[in-house]
């Protein structure tokens, strides 16, 4: 018990810090009880917001915010009383522990109907194993395979995994180069070493393998590389016809960059991330012209839609802002056929079940289908090329906007 | 042949490594700090000469002494402020105060300028020289030129200037030095604030070829601790050394082991170098 | 010397807690996270407390105890109580082997050879996807609730599994602390030299701690891995979100005591929680930001730690009560 006679700085201080942590522990409590009072549909978003993968985070946040802006101005979800949206942000951070307490904590303080995130797979992975406990859904535009291939129920992947996105890398390519006239018979492959990497370039391995091409290079480089002089030493060195790098931004800069230094002039087929934003463009100018990579969704097929977010962003809609749009416009959907905004009865109506319209055009098919393992099905990989500050769709040809080019 | 472009390549690419990191151990060989915000100063280098290629079209290169003299000014002021204040504490309260600084400033340049990767394009960025079969990437010889202009001008300062030397002699012995009438304290600040304006320097002159984001120093602090350590802490000719030695052997590695594995046989070498030498290949035995 | 009371006063209000929260809630994942981390800090304070060797490598251990037992439980269906201690094992063994090339090392670069010690094992567990499952991670299966396969339907069991290791690793802490070990260790700590010439054999002691602290940190992984579910070379090898964060739980608390790491983790945990709580969604990066400058305020203010605040202040309480 603190003394009476103890000096009144003490005293206060003491106080001070423990009913400031009280209100600290407390705040959230209220705030959230505020929000109740509201009827509201509560949907979590959950986005690496900091660390390195910050831009993707919120590049997918904004996405979402376009959609919900776009539906409460419309008035909101009519079925359920003109009920809004609420987007409960919040910074997965680049930890995967942190990203699952971030759910943990989302769950806790509102009634939360289904969660939105998290772009990176290990992260969308932590959090999904809290919203399959709490039988919560979880969309996602994550790839790993693993995602889909636990026999989870609440876990829903609106784009292909990865191993068919790496295959259809290698596969459109090689359908490509034919169109063209070239044969493609040496390839190189090389990755940065995260789960996005790594199983990607699985995909390609198994691509090639099929195809009976041979991989003459096949490495894998740690994220974060500072110089990829010997990674394109080795290229040069293999005699490779064609070269298929997974990487994010820094290294894709980097490996185009020396590539056009050591005279490499063979062929680049990227694999997404850092091959189809902005940055890949301002950072080579009129080096990043032509260059092929694969995406899992494009703007193109669907501009009058994604325009939209061109007008109110300011860049052209990447493909995780998309597909996270779709995401939520699939959730809605989901929310008006339960009648409900409940996790488990929404959860149910996203089970096994298709949806179309709205910013579901934007997905190739204009539909998405899951499967019971929570797979899009209808989702095909695209092949895009840079054409000035764009990237247009070239591949399949029933959805491409414009002839591939092929620099062989 | 493949052997020769490997050794040219890691010492280009160890020059520059060299002057990023000479910084770090100018801190610690005046100070006995361990600056673990060494790293963000290089983001902050970069930043500024980001900017002034953005909106001054100044090359990187040329923009490097700005890089300087902003990060001098801020490390003049976070010496001052903050680090001074636990010179005398244990080391580990040092550390762990440069890691707050650490985060403050990534998370700082997070707020300030977002997340966007932001990249220069330069006249020279793609172009090589080719000396026979071998390939001399311009960006990197043009850093590699800068850093030893750098480490030159490092070497005339400490040696031959007032400053320098008194600095020196505040490393040997700061009671000593304070007897003959230099102001310790004021020595800290400089060798502090000198220390991450050549790192931001280093950052300005490889911002060529590679991208700016708030988290880009974080992708050199291993490598950084790792040049200086195995150099010899407190050693500018023992940053070089290490630089030099880093570079090379992360580009032989990738001759014999997969690329993957680069930093992997970096650090094994590391450990035991540190085996047989404790005090780093050029570090005096303390 | 305090009493005996207190501390049992503490550890009953610990084992408390957990019966307030919600079991399955926010509330009771961060007091589980906390008091592991308050664990492994502790530790860690085996080496860096009373050897005075600041490890900045421990995630080296951490991660090679999550991985022993899960990978045992993967590919042999094991119980993870025994691949605990399989890891544990492993990594006392990994300790030695880190301990010999460095035990001549001096502070700093006993610092950063053990921190390019961690990055190795990160590395290797990259690389070696057949039996790590490489940087995809590993998720511990699923297996129906029961105590002997460490499963559990609701949180609370692992919040009182955490409390129960961070009482034994302090009590192992105190052990060495008060005994003939910890004798020796301070005595190394104030002169190695004058250590050997009393006949203390300091390389032996040193290695003593470092296979102690390593194997307890080990074990703590095992925990880790059976909480978090799911788990990459990155997080559990990963210098910032292990080795840094628990040297720095145990600095801000106060290093080389029992109380230090209780007291930092306890801080710093709900800290960075509540920070991202009220600040994430505002502003990308404003909660690190502020985190940041709130353990600047903290180091400048108590450079050894919370704990001699707390003396200080139990010091002038004393005072006051004194007739």
């Amino acid at each position: 018990m603190p003394d009476k006679n103890s000096s009144g700085r003490i005293q206060l201080n003491r106080r001070a810090v423990l009913s400031g942590t009280a209100a600290y522990l407390a705040a959230p409590y209220v705030i959230s009880s505020a929000r109740a009072a509201t009827p509201a549909v509560n949907v979590g978003v959950i986005m690496p917001l900091s660390g390195p993968n910050a831009q993707f985070g919120i590049n997918s946040r904004n996405g979402v915010e376009l959609v919900a802006d776009e539906i409460n101005t419309a008035g909101g979800i009519a079925e359920l009383g003109g009920a809004k949206i609420n987007l409960v942000v919040a910074d997965a951070t680049s930890t995967p522990t942190t990203a699952g307490t971030t759910a943990q904590r989302l769950i806790a303080q509102q009634d939360i109907t289904a969660v939105l995130g998290a772009f990176a797979s290990s992260l969308t992975l932590a959090i999904s194993e809290v919203t399959e406990r709490r039988d919560i859904p979880l969309l996602t535009m994550s790839f790993a395979d693993q995602i889909t291939g636990r026999g989870y129920r609440n876990i829903f992947q609106v784009v292909a995994k990865a191993s068919v996105i790496g295959k259809a890398q290698f596969d459109y390519t090689a359908a490509i180069a034919q169109a063209a006239g070239a044969k493609i018979e040496k390839i190189a492959i090389m990755y940065e070493d995260t789960a996005y990497g790594t199983a990607q370039a699985n995909g390609l391995r198994a691509g090639a393998k099929a195809a009976n091409v041979e991989v003459v290079m096949d490495d894998a480089y740690p994220l974060g590389i500072t110089d990829t002089t010997p990674l394109i030493n080795k290229l040069r060195a293999s005699g490779a016809q064609a070269v298929f790098p997974v990487s994010y931004l820094n290294d894709s800069l980097l490996i185009i960059r020396t590539m056009r230094q050591q005279k490499v002039t063979i062929p680049a087929i990227g694999g997404a991330a850092g091959y189809v934003i902005p940055d890949f463009e301002k950072g080579l100018g009129e080096f990043a012209e032509n260059v092929l990579s694969i995406d899992t969704s494009n703007y193109d097929l669907a501009p009058e839609l994604t325009e939209r977010f061109r007008k109110r962003f300011g860049y052209f809609m990447v493909h995780e802002a998309l597909e996270h749009a779709v995401c939520l416009e699939i959730l809605v959907q989901a929310i008006k056929k339960a009648k409900s905004a409940k996790a488990e009865e929404v959860a149910a109506a996203l089970r096994g079940a298709k949806f179309t319209g709205g910013w579901i055009n934007g997905m190739t098919g204009g539909a998405v289908q899951f499967d019971q393992s929570g797979l899009n099905v209808l989702s095909v990989p695209l092949m895009v090329q840079w054409r000035a500050k764009d990237i247009v769709t070239v591949w399949p040809r029933d959805v491409a906007k414009s002839a591939p080019v092929w620099r062989s | 042949m493949s052997l020769l472009q490997a050794i040219i390549d890691g010492l280009l690419v160890g020059g520059v490594y060299a002057v990023i990191s000479i910084g770090l151990t100018l801190v610690y060989g005046v100070m006995g700090i361990v600056n673990f915000a060494q790293a963000e100063f290089l983001t902050i280098g970069m930043f500024v000469a980001w900017f002034a290629w953005a909106f001054l079209g100044l090359d990187p290169v040329i923009a490097a002494p700005l890089s300087f003299a902003v990060a001098f000014a801020i490390g003049w002021v976070v010496q001052g402020q903050l680090v001074a204040r636990v010179l005398n504490a244990p080391s580990v309260a040092q550390i762990f105060l440069t890691v707050g600084i650490l985060i403050v400033i990534e998370n700082g340049s997070l707020l300030l300028f977002g997340s966007q990767f932001r990249s220069v394009t330069t006249s020279y960025q793609t172009a090589s020289l080719s000396l026979g079969p071998l390939f001399i990437s311009v960006p990197y010889l043009i850093a590699f030129a800068m850093s030893l202009v750098c480490g030159v001008a490092l070497w005339w300062f400490m040696r031959a200037s007032w400053f320098g030397r008194a600095m020196r002699a505040t490393a040997q012995n700061p009671a000593a030095a304070r007897l003959i009438g230099i102001d310790a304290e004021l020595m800290y600040r400089l060798a502090f604030a000198l220390g991450v304006g050549l790192t931001a320097f280093g950052g300005a002159v490889i911002l060529p070829y590679v991208t700016v984001y708030p988290g880009v120093g974080g992708q050199f602090v291993v490598l950084m601790f790792t040049v200086v350590v195995l150099g010899g802490l407190g050693s500018v000719a023992g940053a070089v050394v290490g630089g030099l030695a880093v570079g090379v052997i992360q580009s032989l590695s990738a001759l014999f082991f997969p690329i993957q594995l680069q930093n992997l046989v970096l650090f094994v070498v590391f450990i035991l170098v540190l085996a047989v030498r404790p005090q780093g290949l050029v570090g005096a035995s303390r | 010397m305090k009493g005996r009371s207190a501390p049992c006063l503490y550890i009953l209000a610990a084992a408390l807690l957990p019966l307030l929260l919600d079991p399955r809630g926010y509330w009771m994942r961060v007091l589980t996270i906390t008091l592991l981390f308050a664990a492994m800090a502790q530790a860690w304070n085996i080496v860096g407390g009373l050897a005075n060797q600041i490890s900045l490598g421990h995630a080296a251990f951490f991660g090679i105890g999550a991985y022993t037992s899960t990978v045992l439980l993967l590919k042999f269906g094991i119980s993870p109580w025994l691949g605990m201690f399989a890891g544990g094992a492993l990594g006392g063994m990994a300790a030695l082997v880190i301990a010999i090339p460095t035990m001549r090392l001096q502070g700093h670069y006993f610092a950063l050879a053990t921190l390019a010690f961690g990055e190795v094992m990160r590395v290797i567990a990259n690389v070696w996807t057949s039996l790590t499952g490489g940087p995809g991670g590993l998720s511990v299966p699923f297996v129906p609730p029961s105590f002997l396969a460490y499963s559990f339907k609701l949180l609370r069991p692992h919040a009182y599994i955490a409390l129960a290791a961070l009482i034994v690793v302090t009590v192992i802490f105190q052990a060495i602390r008060r005994g003939a070990m910890g004798y020796r260790l301070r005595a190394i700590r104030q002169n190695a030299d004058a250590a050997e010439v009393i006949g203390i054999d300091t390389t032996r002691v040193k290695l003593f701690a470092a296979v102690i602290s390593g194997a307890l940190m080990a074990m703590l992984g095992t925990l880790y891995a059976q909480v978090a579910v799911f788990f990459d070379p990155d997080t559990v090898f990963g210098i910032a979100g292990i080795s840094i964060r628990v040297a720095l739980i145990a600095i801000i608390g106060g290093v080389g005591t029992a109380a230090g790491p209780i007291l930092g983790a306890f801080f710093i945990i709900p800290l960075e929680e509540i920070m991202n709580g009220l600040l994430s969604s505002r502003a990308a990066g404003l909660s690190q930001f502020v985190f940041g400058v709130i353990l600047i305020a903290v180091i400048l203010w108590q450079p050894r730690g919370f704990i001699t605040a707390l003396d200080s202040l139990r010091a002038r309480l004393s005072r006051k009560g004194a007739p």
